[in-house]
Order: C-alpha cells, then sequence, then structure tokens
C-alpha cells in the first residue's frame, strides 16, 4: 500500500477505534461494579441512535443538541434498564447468571421496539447536519465525521477522567468498583451510585450510538455493534478503563486494516484468533489486574 | 395435520440443542454464546459431505459429529480456564468467526446464498427418537456422579476444586458432549429443511436456547422441555401479531427470571432421588 493511503486507513482506523472505546468504556464501567457483562448496552446505543435521528430530523435540531440528545436519552434509557432488569435481581443477591439473562433479553427487546418504529429499513441521518464532508490536509483527505468522532471521543474521556478522579460520585464509582457492597457499609448510597454508573455509561452509549449512526446507516440491529465492544474489554482486560479505550482503538486500527487486506468476511475468523491468543498468553489483559473469584 | 408434524419436528430437532445448552448453562453455569456455530459446522460438515462428496448419511452424521468433537476440544482447551464472563465472549468470537468462514468458504458452503439441494432424509421418527436418545443421556449424566460434580463446580468452583474435582477435565467433558449434541442437531436440521444458511447459526440462536433454559426452569430437565416446547410453540401460535411477538416474549421472560427465578416449572421434579440432591444442596445453601 502507499504511504498516503497507509495513514487514511490509520484515520478510519482510529475513528473506528473511538466509537468502539466510547462503547467499551461503558461496558466496562458496569462490569466493573456488578460484574456482569450488560448487553444492554447496545439496546442504550440503539434508541439513543434512533433518538438523534428523530431530533434532526422532526426537530430539525443542529448537531450539538443532537449530540445532546443522544447522551441525555442514553442515560434515561440505562436508568429505565437497571429498573426494569437488574435492581430486583440485585436486591435479591441474585446470581450473575440471571443479570446475564436478563441483559440479554432486554437488548432483544429494545432492538424489537426499534424494529416496530422504524421498520427494518435503513435510515439515515440528515445529510446537512455535517455541512463540510471532508477535510484536506495537505494531501490526505479526511472526512469530517472522522475528526468529529475523535474530538468528541477525547472530550468524552478527559471529562470522564475529571468525574471519576474529582468529584464525589466518580471516587465513589470507583470505590464501587473495587466491592459494592463494603461501599455500602461505608455509609454510601449504593443503590445512587449503581443508578448514577448506569447514568455515565448511557451517556457514553448515547454518544456512541449518536457518532456511529452518523458514520454510518442507522438499523434496529444497531445495537450490535456493542460485541466490538466487548471484544474490545476482553484485549484490555476489564479491571482497567484506559486499558479497554486502548484496545478499543488497538482494534479499530486492526479491523479496518482486516478488511482492506483480507475483507470484511474473514476478519471475523483473525480477531477470534487474536481475542484466543491473548487469553491464552495474557488472561488479564493489557493492562488490567487479574480477576480473582473468591471463594 | 402436516403443519403440525412439521413444526413439532423442528421442534423436537431444536430441542436436542437445547438439552446440550441444558447440560452446559443450566447444570455447569457456562455460557456459550457460539453453541449454534456448532450447530452449523455439524449441519455444512454434513451437507457437504453427502452432497458434495456423495458420502452416505450415516457415515456423513459421525464425520460431522467428530469434526465437532475436535474443533470444540480446541476451543475448549483455549477458553475453559478463563474466567466465565470471558468464556462467554470468547465463545462469541467464536461464533462470529465460524459464520465468517461459512460465508465466505464459498467453494464449499456456497456463501451467503446458503447451501441447497440437501436431500430430505431427516423423518419425523427420526428426529423423536433422537430426541428421546438425547433426553435419556441428560437424565443419565444428571443423575450420576460426573452429574453432581457439575452442580458442586456451578455452585462453588474453588470448593469443588478442593474437594478434587478436576474442573477443567470436567468442563471439557460437558462442552464436548454439548456441542456434539448441538452438531446433531444441526445434522437433522439441515436433512430435513432441506436448506441452510450462515445467518441461522448466530449468537441470538445461542441466547435463544439460554432463554429457554432459564425460563423452564435451569434445575429441571422437565422445565427446560416443557419452556423449551411454550417458547418454540409461542412464535406459531402468536403468527398473527408477528411485530410484537418477540416484543411479548421478551417481557414474558424478564418477569419470569424477575418475580420466579427458579423458572417457571423450576419446582417440577420427575426422579425422587434428584428432588432428594436438590433439597440437600439447598440445605447447604442456607
Amino acid at each position: 500500500m502507499e504511504f498516503r493511503l497507509v495513514l487514511q486507513q490509520i484515520i478510519n482506523g482510529l475513528s473506528l477505534g473511538a466509537i468502539y472505546s466510547l462503547i467499551a468504556v461503558g461496558f466496562a464501567m458496569i462490569f466493573n461494579i456488578l460484574k456482569f457483562s450488560n448487553f444492554a448496552h447496545g439496546g442504550v446505543l440503539g434508541f439513543s441512535a434512533y433518538a438523534g435521528f428523530l431530533a434532526a430530523t422532526k426537530l430539525g435540531l443542529p448537531l450539538f443538541p443532537v449530540i445532546l440528545v443522544g447522551m441525555l436519552t442514553g442515560a434515561v434509557t440505562a436508568i429505565i434498564i437497571e429498573f426494569i432488569a437488574f435492581r430486583w435481581i440485585r436486591k435479591r443477591n441474585g446470581q450473575l447468571v440471571y443479570f446475564f439473562v436478563t441483559s440479554i433479553t432486554m437488548l432483544m427487546l429494545l432492538q424489537q421496539i426499534l424494529i416496530i418504529y422504524f421498520g427494518k429499513a435503513f435510515d439515515y441521518y440528515p445529510i446537512t447536519l455535517i455541512k463540510t464532508k471532508v477535510v484536506h490536509l495537505g494531501e490526505l483527505t479526511i472526512a469530517t465525521n472522522y475528526i468529529l468522532t475523535l474530538i468528541a471521543t477525547v472530550l468524552a474521556f478527559s471529562l470522564l477522567t475529571w468525574v471519576l478522579k474529582k468529584t464525589k460520585v466518580g471516587i465513589a464509582i470507583r470505590a464501587a468498583s473495587n466491592d459494592l457492597v463494603a461501599t455500602g457499609l461505608m455509609g454510601i448510597n449504593a443503590d445512587f451510585i449503581v443508578l448514577a454508573t448506569f447514568a455515565v455509561s448511557g451517556m457514553l452509549g448515547g454518544l456512541s450510538g449518536v457518532l456511529y449512526g452518523l458514520s454510518a446507516s442507522l438499523t434496529p440491529q444497531i445495537g450490535q455493534i456493542v460485541v466490538k465492544g466487548f471484544i474490545a474489554s476482553v484485549l484490555g482486560g476489564l479491571g482497567s478503563l484506559t486499558g479497554v479505550a486502548i484496545a478499543a482503538f488497538a482494534l479499530g486500527l486492526i479491523e479496518v486494516f482486516l478488511i482492506a487486506t483480507i475483507g470484511s468476511g474473514l476478519s471475523p475468523v483473525v480477531i477470534f484468533f487474536i481475542m484466543v491468543v491473548f487469553l491464552l498468553v495474557r488472561p488479564q489483559g493489557v493492562a488490567g489486574q487479574s480477576f480473582v473469584d473468591k471463594a | 395435520m402436516a403443519y403440525y408434524l412439521t413444526v413439532s419436528t423442528s421442534i423436537a430437532i431444536v430441542l436436542i440443542s437445547v438439552m446440550g445448552t441444558h447440560l452446559l448453562t443450566g447444570m455447569n453455569g457456562m455460557f456459550s454464546l457460539g453453541q449454534a456455530a456448532f450447530m452449523g459446522l455439524g449441519a455444512y460438515t454434513a451437507s457437504i459431505l453427502v452432497v458434495t462428496f456423495g458420502v452416505p448419511f450415516p457415515i456423513a452424521v459421525v464425520a460431522s459429529i467428530l469434526v465437532t468433537l475436535v474443533v470444540a476440544y480446541f476451543v475448549g482447551f483455549a477458553t475453559l480456564r478463563i474466567r466465565q464472563d470471558f468464556f462467554a465472549l470468547a465463545l462469541f468470537g467464536f461464533g462470529q468467526a465460524m459464520i465468517g468462514l461459512f460465508t465466505e468458504l464459498v467453494q464449499l458452503t456456497g456463501g451467503a446464498h446458503g447451501f441447497t439441494n440437501i436431500p430430505r432424509i431427516t423423518t419425523p421418527t427420526l428426529a423423536f427418537v433422537s430426541l428421546a436418545v438425547v433426553i435419556f443421556i441428560v437424565w443419565s449424566i444428571r443423575r450420576s456422579h460426573f452429574g453432581r460434580d457439575s452442580l458442586a463446580i456451578r455452585g462453588n468452583d474453588m470448593a469443588a476444586k478442593s474437594s478434587g474435582i478436576d474442573i477443567f477435565k470436567h468442563r471439557m467433558v460437558i462442552f464436548m458432549i454439548s456441542s456434539a449434541f448441538a452438531a446433531y442437531a444441526g445434522v437433522l436440521l439441515a436433512f430435513y429443511n432441506r436448506y441452510i444458511d450462515s445467518n441461522s447459526f448466530g449468537w441470538m440462536i445461542s441466547v435463544t436456547w439460554i432463554i429457554i433454559v432459564f425460563f423452564g426452569g435451569r434445575d429441571s430437565l422437565i422445565g427446560t422441555l416443557l419452556g423449551g416446547v411454550i417458547l418454540l410453540v409461542l412464535p406459531e401460535v402468536l403468527r398473527f401479531a408477528s411485530e410484537w411477538r418477540i416484543t411479548l416474549y421478551c417481557i414474558t421472560i424478564l418477569f419470569i427470571i424477575n418475580v420466579m427465578p427458579k423458572g417457571l416449572f423450576g419446582s417440577i421434579k420427575l426422579p425422587k432421588f434428584v428432588k432428594q440432591l436438590f433439597t440437600k444442596k439447598q440445605q447447604e445453601a442456607e
């Protein structure tokens, strides 16, 4: 490949990786607190993407309010999911397997609601939402929504880091990731922390939904892209949000190059082998501490 | 009448793989999101052997199960030592990889157009007899020492390990048996529908099987079977409301899991000694 093309692919890969990292970090936050894989995150993503779509087409809002609508919808959807699917099981100290089943069921349910209202056809964000289509940078031509994705991701992660390190809620969330029960015993309202985590993860999911909708088309099955976030979180080690984000960027790059070289059909095969090798060699992920199940 | 026979045969075939999921997920607490890929592996191997290479059907069945066992061994070797969440996700990746292969190996599998011209060899009798045999195997495993080891591992794998159970080996055996069931169901399905395509083996299919197990009650074999019959018949009955069907399905499942965590038929037990096994286990848990 020509150098210019390689550079172009790197930018495409980074932008895809940015979306994956938003998904993966939102997913990993829930995992850290409740220790289960939240498939319903895909439903949050789909709902927000369509909420942004409605805001842009029906209300004719410009780009930034559309993103905000998406993030808000994400937070609200995530909180509703927590109330419907997870709260009762958590109160009952139910086994992890029940979380697993309800979260997958929620994903199917939300996806089905989208199918009922929007049909199975493809939808597109209005083309006027981003005025300039491409930016010329020397010899490179970069799509504006790739730049937007990268900037939005950097902003979102900076904000997330600030919230987690400096605010009271953020510190409580980090404490709860360590041990939810002990956090509750220390006089922190555990229910509120779980809700706050779902809200934050929902916002990240909403952002990723709108950004993905902007760079691709919308279908009710859009939520299934969340699995790329799962793979990234496995590679990154679920314990460390930084590791997860880095792994997601790497996954985006790898995927773009695989699609360019061997095609989109076989790239899952290679990604699976990378995942297996990774799990065998370094089960704790790039940066994560290993989880040891206590008896 | 023919319609009912077709529907019930398809349900019997699916229930064979659900029995595999009952072993793997219900009794051992391992979530395989790639179980349907084993079904696809069995279906494609047998179809290619019979249609392309003219191998007799019984040999093709044995060969496809052997191929699946080998693949399951290697997949299990790589994934069974890791945490259960990672196992589920790794198997998900495996499922995606297999579907990628089914779609891309156009010469062998017909690619996205699917594999056609499969003769109809599966008869309703074959399907029902196979289901009965599979149920008997699962029932025997449940009452055996081996099956009790499963419950011990599911309850607390560290305690099971310190009681001298080789967890890795145990999980491997269970994983291979359930994959073989899925593969056999895949063979029956291919030679009943006379057509297969890669989309019918996606991860949502595996999820449906897991949901069936939990819907009926994972501690009860008869519950899983009844739950499976209900959930698989429901789509046929609710055909008039196809759009709302899955919505209703999901709401029912959420309700059942929230309100009756043991599943719809969780308290129904067939044999008495299994019942004793469970009551004893509950006392220990308390």
